[in-house]
């Protein structure tokens, strides 16, 4: 056995907790959480079953936490994990799947499937079976900070074009100041607009807010590929800033996978609770509107209807706050079937936007947006993730779908009463 | 051996066996198992009523909406199966005076005619799940030596059960025996085998609601 | 009388009608066109320019163009391609330009200028010349061109 396979199984047994061994124990073969999986509903291939993606950590842990697991393997009836194998599992684990975890609430024994493949990431990214792309993220955003390769110039760039265009000063390490707000690489290159729309709401709510220079970036890829040591340096920047200038509430962009790093699994991976608060820029504009600060005007005439990111509705908790906002200036907003908690993964998260081996799968995989679209017919797709925005945009124009795509802070912001 | 020899083995010491390894098994398995433990969680949680570990243990048998209609087959059947076995194996008058024998504890019996179209509907619903198991491209994938021999070491209880109380086949004598040896081989699998889940499925529905309920998703 | 600030500069062109708005945003695309090698991006700029141009000429432009300004997007997670990403910014401010009529279009002028600025902005990123450029000016001279030509 190599070096790495050695330190990835020794990585696989340390992740396995109490919750695993339930879950693997529960499982019946039933196969719902095929049915729940968006790359097995629209290929049909039962490779992409959820609980086969982690069979690889079954196995480890059957051999070294179960006794008749361990008999098996000490008698030579079970066959221990191979590089290949590991190698022959990355397309099941990094291609097809984005850990939008729709699986993790239809398993009737109660998997957490989701929170397995997380573990399962760990061991495989050691093992050196990582797809390249997110590994390049990871180290590019230890090293330079951000997964991109976006560098305070270029952040400073869009802060020029943004004070330009809006008349207003984007504070930098402003101490004291009661948010500290944190970008994605992804709206720093792809969505400037963000940026603005955040000035302009916090200038009509009254808000003291600053970016920091140190930790400017929300982006954590480590958690994509299940390096904790690399997510835990990510989420160190950011507490180390935030303590810094006393920020009383950090927040979250509008892109996925950061909120989870963050809010979630932040705390952990640092070993100690946070001193400040951690929120996302949803949660933040409803508590405005609930307070009475958020003036809007106007209403979108179009038929509008929301794509829920599974990072922040389902796996985040934040299901409301962007229903109150759309119906703050529409009164043409329509859910999709399957909203909210229930909704389809837009198939990019996790990763696999990144990913050039899963380009195909991924755009299959879109079907079941395409579906979930045709069957309500909106004139516009409101969102709250850059990497979704992309990814839905990717999905359209290959399906040659006339349907455009935007940002709901935006949105707030182009309806803010002006002064 | 006879007949009535056989019969007094299999309700005495072979119940006995089957039950301590049973029972041992059970008790070790669950040690094994949630001995793991599990890190404690810092993030500050959400407070959301209806999210936590314990309404999932009882949502969770209701399906999300869409896959009712994704897998109709799979939720039907097993619902089907599950009750059957439920009301075959607690509410039939036989079963329970033994388990008065053994434990003490009694309730009332459902009336044997009940009783007799529950077994019908639970072996119908085991022979479709079995069939479904064998055509549907998911369930053929996944399943392992494992999943027949469990099918087949929990339809062989109600299969001879039923053939005994309706002396079928084979002299009552022996058809009880065969009864009670295959739902004692059952119980010296059921540890053992995915079967486990008779008690895994809550601790497992309790971990998953909890861990989404902390962030405020009722599951 | 020359404009010298963004607030008179938007102004200025929200008083264009549309024709003159579309003239307008090619003229600011035109400025930093180099930075996206695009065919289709240059023709629908060319066509723009025509008096005589179409409401489903404009529409198939506006197709074409929106694939490229997909097609540029950066990949979350990918390394930043800052010269690719330029591009992506001006198929954007090319959008701008052929956005057909009946959608309630707006300050399609002022669009593109900011989508040009953003372009040549990660130009500069991608050279390493730092945070400023003189975009804004070089937009301020294109329009007085045009109002006095």
């Amino acid at each position: 056995m190599s070096a790495s396979l050695s330190r990835a199984v020794d990585i696989l047994k340390e992740v396995i907790d109490a919750p695993i061994a339930s879950y693997f124990n529960s499982c019946v073969h039933c196969g719902l959480c095929a049915e729940a999986c968006l790359f097995y509903t629209e290929s049909g291939d039962p490779k992409y079953t959820p609980i086969h993606k982690v069979e690889p950590l079954r196995r480890v842990y059957e051999q070294e936490y179960t006794l008749l697991g361990r008999i098996g393997k000490w008698l030579g009836l079970s066959k221990p994990i191979s590089d290949e194998e590991l190698g022959n599992w990355r397309e099941l684990v990094y291609d097809s799947c984005t850990m939008c975890g729709r699986c993790t609430i239809v398993c009737p024994v109660g998997n957490d499937i989701v929170y397995m493949v997380r573990k399962l990431r760990e061991g495989m990214a050691i093992a050196g079976h990582a797809p390249d792309g997110v590994v390049g993220a990871t180290k590019r955003t230890v090293e330079i900070g951000s997964p991109m390769g976006v560098k305070l110039p270029a952040v400073k760039a869009q802060i020029g074009h943004i004070e330009a265009e809006t008349g207003l000063t984007v504070p930098l390490d402003q101490e004291g100041a009661e948010y500290m707000v944190l970008l994605s690489s992804m709206e720093i290159i792809n969505f400037p607009e963000y940026l603005s729309a955040i000035a302009k709401i916090m200038k009509q709510a009254g808000k003291t807010w600053t970016l920091c220079s140190t930790a400017f970036e929300a982006t954590n890829s480590g958690i994509q590929i299940g390096v904790s040591d690399l997510a835990k340096v990510i989420v160190s920047r950011i507490v180390e800033g935030a303590e810094r200038l006393k920020v009383k509430t950090v927040i979250s962009p509008e892109c996925g996978h950061a909120f989870t790093a963050i809010r979630w699994e932040g705390p952990n991976l640092i070993g100690r609770p946070f001193g400040f608060k951690v929120k996302h820029i949803l949660e933040v504009l409803d508590e405005f509107r609930a307070a009475g600060l958020l003036k809007t005007e106007g209403f979108e005439e179009e038929r509008l209807t929301f794509h829920d990111p599974c990072q922040i509705a389902r796996r985040g908790g934040v299901i409301e706050p962007q229903r109150n906002l759309m119906r703050m200036v529409s009164k043409n907003f329509v859910e999709m079937s399957d909203p909210g908690k229930y909704n389809w993964c837009c198939g990019g998260g996790g990763g696999v936007s990144a990913n050039d081996d899963a380009e195909e799968i991924r755009l299959i995989a879109f079907k079941r947006k395409k579906a979930q679209l045709d069957e309500v017919k909106p004139d516009k797709l409101v969102t709250a993730c850059a990497n979704c925005r992309i990814v839905l945009e990717e999905g359209l124009e290959h399906y040659q779908m006339d349907l455009p795509v935007v940002g709901l802070t935006e949105m707030i912001a182009e309806h803010l009463v002006e002064k | 051996m006879d007949a009535a020899e056989l019969l007094n083995w299999v309700r005495g010491p072979g119940l006995q066996i089957a039950i301590a390894v049973f029972l041992l098994g059970t008790i070790w398995r669950l040690i094994e198992i949630y001995s793991l433990g599990r890190k404690p969680d810092l993030a500050e949680r959400r407070h959301v009523p209806g999210a936590s570990g314990w309404h999932t243990l009882v949502r969770r048998s209701i399906p999300i909406p869409g896959m009712f209609q994704r897998s109709t087959i799979t939720y039907v059947a097993g619902y089907a199966f599950h009750l059957g076995l439920a009301v075959v194996v607690l509410l039939f008058a036989p079963h329970i005076k033994l388990i008065q024998d053994l434990i003490g504890l009694t309730w009332p019996a459902l009336p044997s005619q009940f009783v007799d179209l529950m077994a019908v509907v639970t072996l119908v619903a085991m022979l479709v799940v079995l069939i479904d198991r064998i055509r549907q491209p998911v369930k053929r994938f996944l399943s392992t030596f494992e999943d027949w021999l469990t099918w087949a070491v929990t339809f062989l209880p109600v299969l001879t059960g039923y053939m005994a109380a309706r002396h079928l086949l084979l002299p009552y004598t022996l058809m009880l025996s065969l009864h009670i040896l295959s739902v004692e081989l059952l119980l010296v699998l059921l540890p053992f085998t995915k079967l486990f889940h008779v008690f895994t499925v809550w601790p497992s529905r309790w971990f998953n609601g909890d861990i989404q309920g902390k962030k405020g998703v009722a599951v | 009388m020359p404009i010298n600030n963004d607030a008179d500069f938007k102004a200025a062109l929200a008083e264009l009608d549309i024709h003159q708005q579309r003239r307008a945003a090619a003229a600011f695309v035109e400025s930093v066109l180099h930075l996206c090698q695009d065919m289709r991006v240059s023709s629908a700029i060319a066509m723009v320019k025509h008096p005589g141009v179409g409401e489903s000429e404009l529409a198939s432009a506006y197709q074409a163009v929106n694939s490229v300004r997909v097609e540029r997007f950066t990949q979350c997670g990918k390394e930043a391609d800052w010269r690719s990403q330029a591009g992506h910014f001006v198929a954007k401010a090319a959008l701008s330009c052929v956005r057909p009529a009946d959608e309630s279009p707006g300050n399609i002028a002022w669009e593109a200028a900011m989508s040009a600025r953003m372009a040549r902005t990660c130009e500069s990123v991608a050279e390493g010349t730092g945070t400023d450029n003189h975009e804004a000016e070089t937009q301020y001279r294109i329009l007085y061109d045009l109002l006095n030509s």
